[in-house]
C-alpha cells in the first residue's frame, strides 16, 4: 500500500511541475491568440482594439497569476475553453483521441506482424540472405521519411489498384494506408531490436541448461527465449506508444485522419494557450500508465524482476 | 500454441474483410447526384459563427445578409435591399419566403438574434460590424452603428455573419442555416457532408448529396482527384498540373483577392527615404516571380487591389530595373564605391523579412536578393515563424515581405484603415501620413459610392507616388476539377463553393 502512495504522491508532483513548466515556456514564447481571434488579416481593428482584448483575456498579468487561475479551474475538473473554436478543452481531447488511439493500435498491429516474423527469422538464419534482405529492410524502413511512404503507397493502393480510400476516415479501409505508413516505419527498429535480443537469450545459460534436460526446441524458445527477448522490447515499445499517440502529425495531414497530433500543433501555431496545456497534461498522464503498463509487462514477461521486490521486503 | 496462432490471423482476415464490405456496401448504397470538394483549409468546427474557414458558407449550408459577385460587386442575398441616409442608422429588408432548414421562418427578429450571437461569440464580428443596437419589425431590421459606418453592408458579407437559428443548439456540428443544402454529418478535420435542402427559397439545387472534404496536404489533394476520391480540388501542387491536364482534369486559375506585398519599415533610417523605397521597388522584377515562381499564375500587380475593383486607380507606369534602382539610389544620396552601395562612406545592408507558411514569399526575397547584389548591396534574408508578431514587436527591420487580403468583402476601407491608418493594426511600417489619413477619415465618413470610390483612389494614388508599400502580385486560385462536373465557378472571394447551381453528370 506504501509504495502505491509513494507513487501517487510523486506522479501528483510530477503533474504539477510539469503543469508549471509548460504554462511558464507556452507563455514565454513569442506571440498570443489575440491577433487571430480578431482576424486582423480580415477586419480593420485598431492597435487599441488589439490590447484591449488582451486586457480582457488578462493576458497582462504576471504569469505566475495566471497559472494560479488555470489551477483553480483545473481543481475544479475544468480545463478551460478553446479561444478559438470556444469549444470546452476536455471535449475536444477526447473527441480526437478515439482516431489516435484507433491509429496508434493499427500501426502496433502492422508493426508487430511484419516485426515479429522477420525479427525471428533473421536471428534464426543469422548472416544468411534472409538476414540481410532484414538489415536492408530495416534501413529502408528507417530512412524513408513516412510522408513519402504514405504518397508511395496511396499511389499504389488508391490510384494504380483502386482498392483503398487515399484520405478520411470511417471504415476499415480508411485506416490501412496510414497504419502502414506508421508500421512500416516502426518495424523497421524493431526487426533489428528483436533479432538481436533473440541472439542474446539464445546463449543464455538458462537456455543451454533446458537443452540438457532434453526439453523440445519449440518450447525453449517460446517459454525462455523468446519470452525473454521480449523484455528490451516491450521496454522501447513503451516509448514508442507515447511518441506514436502525440505525434503522427505527418500521417494525420495527409490521409485527413486528425488526431491529438494535428489538433497540438494548429493550437500551438495558434498559440491556444488552454488547448496546450490540457494537451500537456492529457499526454503526460497517459504516458504515465503506458509506462506503468510496460512494468507490469515487463514482470510478467521476466519472474526475476518480480522476485527480486519479493526479496527486499 | 500455432493453434492460437491460427485463430489470431483468421480473426483478423474476418475483420479486415467484414470492414471492406461494409464500406463496399456503403459505396454501393450512393444513389443520385452527388461530388466531393477538396478544400486545403481543414476545420474543427463549422459554427458558422466562430469557424475562421468559413465552411458553412462555403459548402452552402449558410447564407450572409450581403454577399460579393463574382464581378466584385456588393449583392443582396438574404436581405432584399437596405438604405441609410446618414451611414450610421441602417434599414435592412428581409427577404420574404426564406425558411431555415428546420422549417423555421427567416424574419427580422431572427437574424437579430443571429448577428448578436455572432458579435457576441467572436471579437472579430464584434469588431467588424461596429453594431449600437438593433430593432427588428416584422421584415424589416434597423440597426444602428456606433460610429458613422459606410462600409457596414460590405461587412456583412464576412461570411462568419451568416444567418443562423439561434433556437439550434448544436452550432458546432449541425448548425441550421438557410443555404441550399443542410448539414448532414461532420467530422471534425475530416468532412462535412451536406444534403440537398428541398425548401431553399432560391430553387432547389442541382446535386442531391455533397462532401466538402479537408487536407492540407497538395500533393494528397491532387492524388485524391486521380484515385477518385474527389471531384473538385482546390490549389493542387502547380508542377503536377499538366500530370492532371493529361488525365482529363480540367484546371481553372483566376486571381484572386490576395496581394504579396513588401512593407517599408518608417523607422528605419533607409526606409523613410521615399527614393529608397522606390530604389527597392524597382529591384522587383514582377514578371520573372510570375512566370518562374508561380508558374504564371498570377497577375502583375500595380496597387493593393485587382484592377477590377471600381475603386482600383489606373496608375503611372513605373521606372523598374537595375538602371532604375540605380537613379533612385543616387538621388537618395548613395553613392556606389568599389562596387558596393554606400551612404556617407559606410556599405549599406538591408535586413530583409520573410516567413515560410508562403512558400513564394522567401523566393521573392531571395530574388530581391540577387537583384540587390548586382548593384552591390548586401541583403540579409531573415525568416520569421510569425510575420505579424514579428513585425508588431521589433523595429530592427528595413522591410519585409507579406501578403493579405485586400478587400475581401468589396469594399477598399478595410486595408486602407488597418494598413495606413496609425493605429491601423496592420500598420507594422508605422506611417503616419497626416495627408492620407484625412483622406480615409473622410472615406471613413462618406455615403455615396461614387465619392467613396474617388476618395479610395485619392488614397491609393497618395500610396503609389510616395510607395509607402510595394505590391507584388495578385496569386491565382488554382482549382482542378474532373471531367463530368458542370457548372463550377471559382469565386474569387473562395466564399462560395457549393452552390445551387454545381452539377455533375450521373
Amino acid at each position: 500500500m506504501i509504495p502505491i502512495t509513494k507513487r501517487l504522491v510523486e506522479f501528483i508532483l510530477f503533474l504539477f511541475l510539469l503543469s508549471f513548466i509548460s504554462f511558464i515556456l507556452i507563455k514565454l514564447a513569442p506571440g498570443d491568440p489575440v491577433k487571430r481571434m480578431l482576424q486582423v488579416d480580415e477586419v480593420s481593428v485598431t492597435k487599441e482594439q488589439i490590447e484591449a482584448l488582451r486586457e480582457e483575456l488578462k493576458f497582462h498579468e504576471p504569469v505566475y497569476i495566471q497559472y494560479w487561475h488555470w489551477l483553480k479551474r483545473f481543481f475544479q475538473f475544468d480545463l478551460g475553453n478553446s479561444y478559438i473554436t470556444k469549444q470546452p478543452v476536455l471535449s475536444e481531447l477526447l473527441s480526437r483521441f478515439p482516431a489516435t488511439l484507433m491509429l496508434t493500435c493499427a500501426s502496433l498491429i502492422v508493426m508487430i506482424l511484419i516485426s515479429v516474423p522477420l525479427g525471428i527469422l533473421s536471428a534464426l538464419y543469422k548472416n544468411t540472405w534472409v538476414d540481410h534482405l532484414s538489415r536492408l529492410f530495416a534501413l529502408v524502413g528507417s530512412s524513408i521519411p513516412s510522408f513519402w511512404l504514405g504518397l508511395l503507397l496511396i499511389e499504389w493502393f488508391s490510384i494504380k489498384l483502386g482498392i483503398l480510400p487515399s484520405m478520411g476516415k470511417g471504415t476499415v479501409k480508411h485506416i490501412i494506408l496510414p497504419s502502414l505508413t506508421l508500421g512500416i516505419a516502426m518495424s523497421a527498429v524493431y526487426v533489428r531490436l528483436l533479432r538481436s535480443s533473440l541472439l542474446e537469450s539464445w546463449n543464455e545459460d538458462y537456455v543451454k541448461a533446458a537443452r540438457a534436460r532434453g526439453i523440445k526446441e519449440r518450447r525453449i524458445f517460446l517459454s525462455h527465449v523468446f519470452r525473454r527477448a521480449l523484455i528490451p522490447v516491450v521496454t522501447i515499445f513503451g516509448m514508442s506508444l507515447g511518441s506514436l499517440i502525440s505525434g503522427t502529425v505527418v500521417v494525420e495531414v495527409l490521409f485527413s485522419y486528425p488526431g491529438i497530433g494535428k489538433m497540438v500543433v494548429d493550437a500551438m501555431i495558434r498559440r491556444d494557450y488552454p488547448v496546450i496545456q490540457g494537451y500537456v497534461l492529457f499526454i503526460t498522464i497517459l504516458i504515465i500508465i503506458i509506462n506503468i503498463f510496460v512494468d507490469i509487462c515487463c514482470r510478467c514477461l521476466n519472474p526475476e524482476i518480480r522476485l527480486k521486490g519479493v526479496e527486499k521486503r | 500454441m500455432l493453434q492460437y496462432g491460427k485463430r489470431i490471423w483468421i480473426l483478423l482476415v474476418i475483420l479486415l474483410l467484414v470492414g471492406c464490405s461494409q464500406s463496399s456496401s456503403e459505396e454501393g448504397a450512393k444513389s443520385g447526384k452527388e461530388l466531393t470538394v477538396l478544400f486545403n483549409f481543414p476545420t474543427s468546427t463549422i459554427d458558422p459563427h466562430l469557424d475562421s474557414n468559413y465552411t458553412a458558407v462555403r459548402a452552402g449550408v449558410g447564407e450572409t445578409l450581403v454577399k460579393i459577385s463574382e464581378e466584385l460587386e456588393l449583392e443582396p442575398w438574404l436581405a432584399e435591399k437596405w438604405e441609410s441616409k446618414d451611414g450610421q442608422n441602417w434599414m435592412f429588408q428581409i427577404r420574404e419566403g426564406v425558411t431555415f432548414h428546420n422549417g423555421k421562418k427567416v424574419d427580422a427578429r431572427a437574424v437579430k438574434e443571429s448577428l448578436e450571437r455572432a458579435s457576441k461569440d467572436n471579437p472579430a464580428v464584434k469588431a467588424a460590424l461596429k453594431i449600437r443596437k438593433m430593432e427588428a419589425d416584422g421584415q424589416r431590421l434597423t440597426i444602428q452603428t456606433e460610429e458613422v459606418f459606410p462600409q457596414f453592408p460590405s461587412e456583412l458579407v464576412h461570411p462568419n455573419t451568416a444567418i443562423i437559428d439561434v433556437a439550434e443548439k448544436d452550432f458546432d456540428k449541425k448548425p441550421v442555416g438557410t443555404g441550399p443544402f443542410k448539414v448532414a454529418s461532420f467530422e471534425p478535420g475530416v468532412a462535412l457532408n451536406v444534403e440537398r435542402f428541398e425548401k431553399y427559397w432560391d430553387g432547389k439545387a442541382k446535386l442531391d448529396k455533397a462532401t466538402f472534404a479537408f487536407n492540407e496536404d497538395a500533393n494528397a489533394r491532387q492524388m485524391a482527384l486521380r484515385s477518385g476520391d474527389a471531384d473538385i480540388v482546390f490549389r493542387p501542387p502547380v508542377e503536377n498540373l499538366e500530370q492532371l491536364k493529361a488525365e482529363k482534369a480540367k484546371i481553372e486559375s483566376v486571381p484572386g483577392l490576395r496581394t504579396h506585398q513588401l512593407i517599408f519599415n518608417m523607422d528605419s533610417p533607409y526606409m523613410k527615404e521615399e527614393n529608397v523605397r522606390k530604389a527597392v521597388d524597382a529591384l522587383m522584377d514582377r514578371k520573372e516571380i510570375v512566370e518562374h515562381i508561380l508558374n504564371g499564375h498570377a497577375v502583375v500587380a500595380k496597387g493593393p487591389f485587382l484592377a477590377d475593383f471600381p475603386f482600383a486607380p489606373s496608375y503611372e507606369e513605373k521606372k523598374s530595373g537595375i538602371e532604375a534602382a540605380e537613379q533612385y539610389f543616387t538621388q537618395a544620396g548613395f553613392q556606389i564605391q568599389n562596387g558596393k552601395l554606400a551612404k556617407d562612406g559606410k556599405p549599406v545592408r538591408f535586413k530583409v523579412l520573410t516567413y515560410s507558411s508562403r512558400p513564394e514569399l522567401p523566393l521573392i526575397a531571395q530574388i530581391l536578393q540577387a537583384k540587390a547584389k548586382e548593384l552591390g548591396i548586401e541583403m540579409e534574408i531573415q525568416q520569421v515563424e510569425n510575420i505579424d508578431e514579428y513585425l508588431a514587436a521589433n523595429d530592427d527591420w528595413d522591410f519585409a515581405t507579406y501578403s493579405s487580403l485586400t478587400a475581401p468583402r468589396g469594399d477598399a476601407a478595410y486595408f486602407l484603415n488597418a494598413a495606413f491608418m496609425p493605429d491601423g493594426a496592420l500598420n507594422y511600417a508605422n506611417i503616419n501620413h497626416p495627408k492620407l489619413t484625412a483622406i480615409i477619415h473622410q472615406l471613413n465618413k462618406t455615403v455615396e459610392a461614387n465619392e467613396r470610390n474617388k476618395l479610395a483612389k485619392e488614397a491609393l494614388k497618395i500610396i503609389d507616388k510616395e510607395m509607402l508599400r510595394s505590391f507584388i502580385v495578385h496569386p491565382n486560385i488554382i482549382v482542378a476539377y474532373r471531367d463530368g462536373v458542370k457548372n463550377w465557378v471559382t469565386s474569387k472571394s473562395e466564399y462560395y463553393i457549393l452552390t445551387k447551381e454545381l452539377d455533375v453528370e450521373k
